[in-house]
């Protein structure tokens, strides 16, 4: 059961699940602000604590290949990246999903160069949006530590079959000592079955993985992998209840604070959403109708839930850590697009705010959902609306 | 051109030069002030396995159209082993032309083909090794073309030859003409007395019935993989010239070759792609490389 509470940084209470979750193969190449993790669990294997193969590979091109690999054979499979990392490794990423290989990643979500960041945004992540994996966004230490125990068992689902990647904010989440609850041995043993691919890599029954597919085939492939991903949902519910059940730690792909009778409802994703809870708070206080809905699912992406939690509001506020050079927010836009079928839709207005580490605090976020507010009365949630820009 | 728009097929093998006689087709008719089109079937090049080649040709505007085509109004058939093994005349249009690189006589290969369409049959590949001394037919076979249609005229060939085979243009073009003057043209009835001819249809899977990653499971499934359908040529041996030393069977890129019980080696033709590496690396010159019917 739940152990008493113990101090911890973030990066390394990710490093503690994984231990937990008893992984066979860790390959991975340190990369600012995710480096924390990987140091961590290299050290558990160094000392004996943990009996996993770690490979310390010369990229992330080769981290994920060797995770491929190993996941193929049927090891429990771990790797960490951020930013640039995610951008070299992505070749191999959309393999990941393609072969169906369960592995998890913890990706903390670090901004892109040119100018050198190392510092957080969710600018990698939406770069690795349509490759195939699940994305859970997580908020806090806490929530990582969970969501990478609960990623193992939802990757490995005999139903799902895909990789996850656990979505940590750099630097915000990732750097951040705080306090945790973790699990004991015996728990995760039994909240966590045993990884076992259907088939595997096995010199005594040879099978292909990987194979050419022609114009005949390929649109199949496609469709296989777009519904496998679809249909996780199911076992991505199943599991948070699982794991609620086992801790009282709920989550839900949407997940709504303080919505009751609010006309305006901000939507956030990653560790901002606490500054945007207090926010929230204050703004309540003072009598304004404004909640708050975060989203924690991004791939599969949870359409109805969404639908469900903002088609009563009047405006939605849609704050983006990232940035589509030259196009609409990304979340935003998914955002438009699912409530575009309604006929009766909320005014719906996207900000982009706290790129590359820039801080949006809680008085922040109420001057951000007052630009908001201004921006529906005016008409103008056409717009691209920055919030924190120098201008 | 009676219709505003012609597609012409082409069948043959990888490395026969499909794609080249499409290619110079095209140029033809872009020389002659046509629009066309000449575009290969995006597939992996192999050499010896069945391929497409397509063009289309129209007069009064640019061709639009971006796929393959399904209802030609012409087809040339390359390679003569292709017309069992495929069925070349796939939805030609009642009125077209398939136009048949074969040695067979026109009376034959009448038998093998049942509706509204004209027959053009040229032994190109006579001509070919004649003029050309190789078997390559795709330059001839534009000869045939231009005598069983009216898509586009010798002497727009030239300038396309010329920049594509330079010094060897000549032979090229004269290869060509010498197969217009070849050609057999006659007619096919819809119906009447035909050979039988079926064939392989692959059965695809619908995406719900792929496994998970799309895994293949069916270990050595290429057994059933008939790379002998790839073969223009086979190799035959003469006995009394073999001494048994196994060469031929290790150099075979398909290990298709296997030693007899009289301890003389053959290939299974089944599989063998007809490359001819057995008869050259052969020390007593014991294979010997014959052209498919
Ligand atoms: S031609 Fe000879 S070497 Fe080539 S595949 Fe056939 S048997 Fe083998
Ligand atoms: S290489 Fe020639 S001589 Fe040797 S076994 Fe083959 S056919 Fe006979």
């Amino acid at each position: 059961m739940t152990s008493k509470r113990v101090g911890l940084e973030s990066s390394l209470g990710i490093a503690q699940a994984v231990k937990l979750a008893n992984v066979d193969v860790i390959a991975a190449y340190p990369i600012t602000p995710q480096t924390h993790i990987v140091e961590g669990l290299a050290e558990m294997v160094a000392n004996g604590e943990l009996d996993a193969e770690y490979i310390p590979v010369e990229s992330e091109h080769s981290a994920m290949s060797a995770c491929l690999g190993a996941s193929a054979v049927g090891a429990r499979t771990f790797t960490a990246t951020a930013g640039q990392g995610l951008i070299l490794m992505h070749e191999v990423v959309t393999v990941a999903s393609a072969l169906r290989l369960p592995v998890v990643m913890a990706i903390a979500n670090r901004a892109l160069s040119g100018q050198l960041s190392i510092w957080g945004d969710h600018s990698d992540v939406m770069m690795a949006r349509d490759a195939g994996w699940i994305h859970i966004f997580v908020e806090n230490g806490q929530q990582a530590f969970d969501q990478t125990l609960c990623a193992f068992r939802i990757a490995e689902h005999k139903d799902v079959m895909l990789p996850v990647a656990v979505d940590v904010d750099g630097f915000h989440a990732t750097h951040v000592i705080e306090s945790f609850y973790l699990l004991d041995q015996k728990t995760v043993n039994e909240f966590l079955p045993p990884y076992v691919h259907p088939t595997p890599l096995d010199p005594d029954n040879p099978v292909t993985m990987g194979c050419f597919a022609m114009p005949n085939y390929y649109f199949e492939t496609r469709k296989a992998l777009d519904m496998a991903l679809r249909n996780s949902k199911k076992v991505i519910l199943e599991t948070w209840e699982k794991f609620g059940a086992l801790t009282g730690r709920h989550y839900l792909p949407v997940e709504k604070y303080k919505t009751e009778n609010c006309d305006t409802l901000l939507v956030t994703m990653g560790s901002f959403s606490e500054n945007a809870m207090m926010a929230v708070d204050r703004m309540q206080e003072s009598g304004k109708k404004v909640g708050l809905v975060r989203l924690r699912l991004w791939r599969p992406f949870p359409t109805e839930e969404l639908v469900a939690a903002l088609s009563g509001a009047k405006n939605v506020i849609v704050l983006d850590r990232a940035i589509s050079l030259g196009g609409p927010g990304p979340v935003c836009s998914e955002i438009k697009a699912a409530l575009y079928p309604l006929e009766k839709k909320p005014h719906v207005v996207g900000i982009i705010g706290g790129l590359g580490g820039r801080d949006i605090s809680p008085e922040n976020f109420i001057a951000l959902v007052e630009l908001g507010l201004e921006k529906i009365k005016t008409g103008h949630t056409g717009e691209i609306i920055m919030f924190g820009v120098r201008e | 051109m009676k219709n505003d728009i012609i597609e012409i097929r082409w069948h043959g093998r990888g490395g026969q030069g499909a794609v080249t006689s499409a290619e110079l087709t095209a140029l033809a008719a872009i020389h002659e002030g046509k629009y066309a089109q000449a575009f290969p079937s995006f597939g992996p090049e192999r050499r010896g396995a069945p391929v497409l080649a397509f063009n289309r040709i129209r007069t009064d505007r640019a061709v639009r159209e971006r796929s393959g085509i399904i209802k030609p109004d012409i087809v040339v058939v390359i390679d003569p082993g292709l017309v069992s093994l495929i069925n070349v005349t796939d939805g030609l249009k009642p009125g077209g032309t398939l136009i048949v690189n074969s040695a067979r006589s026109v009376e034959d290969l009448q038998q093998d083909f049942s509706g509204d369409w004209k027959l053009a049959v040229v032994d190109a590949a006579s001509i070919a090794k004649k003029l050309l001394g190789v078997n390559i037919v795709n330059t001839t076979m534009l000869g045939a073309l231009i005598k069983a249609t009216e898509v586009i005229d010798c002497d727009s060939l030239r300038e396309p030859l010329e920049e594509r085979f330079g010094a060897r243009a000549k032979s090229n073009f004269e290869a060509c003409k010498q197969a217009a003057e070849n050609t057999v043209i006659s007619e096919i009835t819809p119906s009447g007395d035909k050979r039988p001819r079926s064939f392989a249809v692959e059965k695809l899977p619908k995406w719900n019935e792929l496994p998970v990653g799309c895994v293949v499971t069916d270990v050595g499934n290429t057994k059933a993989f008939c790379t002998g359908n790839w073969k223009s040529q086979h190799p035959e041996w003469l006995d009394s010239k073999c001494i048994k030393c196994g060469i031929c069977s290790i150099f075979c890129p398909e290990g298709c070759i296997k030693q007899q019980k009289d301890g003389f080696f053959r290939a299974d033709l089944f599989y063998c792609k007809g490359c001819g590496i057995c008869a050259r690396e052969c020390w007593t010159q014991a294979i010997k490389m014959v052209e498919e019917a």
